[in-house]
């Protein structure tokens, strides 16, 4: 049971995250997992078993999309952007997960830890 | 350098549908591991370390494979489950009541073994059809691209189940009769007769299902 909920918080965090990040700007698959992880300082990680069947699910459900081009080294990659559908599924996310911080918060106090 | 998109078909195509297997997810998957590769190559790692880091990515790639095929399909993770591990199990623990049944009305005896003076009453008629009722599990299990524990499991399942059966039934004994030594050693043999000799009979039906993952992660120990 806690795992399934520590799943199901992993897997929303990771729809937001990424969500957040291409918000910004198009970015391939290796580039995404860097940034979250580079930009949360480790503290969020993603592989490649747990991103890649998250961007597909993502994309089925019309938020993201891929699409193939040269990257700056002129390899081939595939890169995401956000859809019409994502951006609008970014801020009920957003205020989601504040709403999660601040019940957190106001139980465990957990900005203070 | 490996051939990563060769690396990633060979370990995710025995696992998955071929339709989510299509060649955009190769290409894609290979992609990140020679990134991931080239990024520990640049940090001085030698190349079977820097190898063995971009494979660590996937730690079971039966699982990626499920996972991929769930996300293509819009499938319910709760249904893959179900087709990889519940039913077969169900099917599995079916045909090993069904056997036993069967046995009995056959009027197959079973045979009594003494052992320190102790007799243990063998069902090795059962025992004997033990191994299609675990190739039957851990085959459904496969087929629906149930990882490795999920087949194991599914194989296994009488035997488990009986495991859990006499782990309840224990306390109760113990209750009623008391800490005796004979109390706990019917306790053992009865463990040994419907749990591990089951579940040694039935894992040699299930382990040529089992197989693939070990192949693969020989493959990827000698990449």
């Amino acid at each position: 049971m806690t795992q399934r909920i520590r799943s199901k918080i992993a897997r929303g965090s990771g729809e937001l995250a990424i969500l957040s990040l291409l918000a910004e700007q198009p970015l391939y698959g290796f580039e995404i997992a860097k940034q979250i992880g580079e930009r949360t300082g480790g503290a969020l990680k993603f592989t490649l078993a747990s991103l890649y069947p998250l961007l597909y699910e993502m994309e089925k459900r019309g938020w993201v999309e891929g699409r193939w081009q040269a990257n700056s080294a002129g390899r081939d990659r595939r890169y995401y952007r956000l859809t019409p559908g994502g951006r609008r599924q970014l801020a009920p996310l957003r205020a989601e997960w504040r709403t999660f911080f601040q019940a957190l918060d106001s139980l465990a106090g957990v900005s203070h830890a | 350098m490996p051939d990563w998109k060769r690396l990633v078909r060979e370990r995710i195509a025995p696992s998955a549908p071929p339709a989510s297997v299509h060649e955009d997810v190769v290409r894609e998957l290979a992609a990140h591991l020679e990134e991931t590769y080239e990024a520990a190559r640049s940090r001085n790692l030698n190349e079977p370390a820097a190898i063995h880091l971009a494979l660590q990515e996937v730690a079971d790639w039966h699982a990626l494979a499920a996972a991929i095929h769930c996300a293509e399909s819009q499938e319910n993770p709760m249904n893959h489950r179900t087709k990889s591990l519940w039913l077969p199990a169900l099917l599995t623990l079916l045909g090993a009541s069904v056997s036993l049944m069967a046995t009995q009305f056959l009027g197959l005896q079973p045979r009594l073994v003494w052992i320190h003076g102790m007799g243990i009453t063998l069902y090795w008629p059962w025992l004997a059809g033990l191994p299609l009722c675990g190739a039957l599990g851990a085959y459904l299990s496969q087929r629906a691209h149930g990882p490795l524990r999920a087949r194991l499991a599914a194989g296994l399942s009488p035997a488990l189940i009986m495991l859990i059966v006499m782990l309840l039934i224990l306390p109760w004994g113990l209750a009623l009769d008391g800490l005796h030594f004979l109390t706990l050693v019917s306790f053992g043999f009865g463990l040994a007769n419907w749990v591990a000799l089951p579940a040694f009979a039935l894992l040699i039906g299930a382990l040529p299902f089992l197989r693939e993952s070990s192949t693969t992660e020989t493959q990827r120990s000698t990449t």
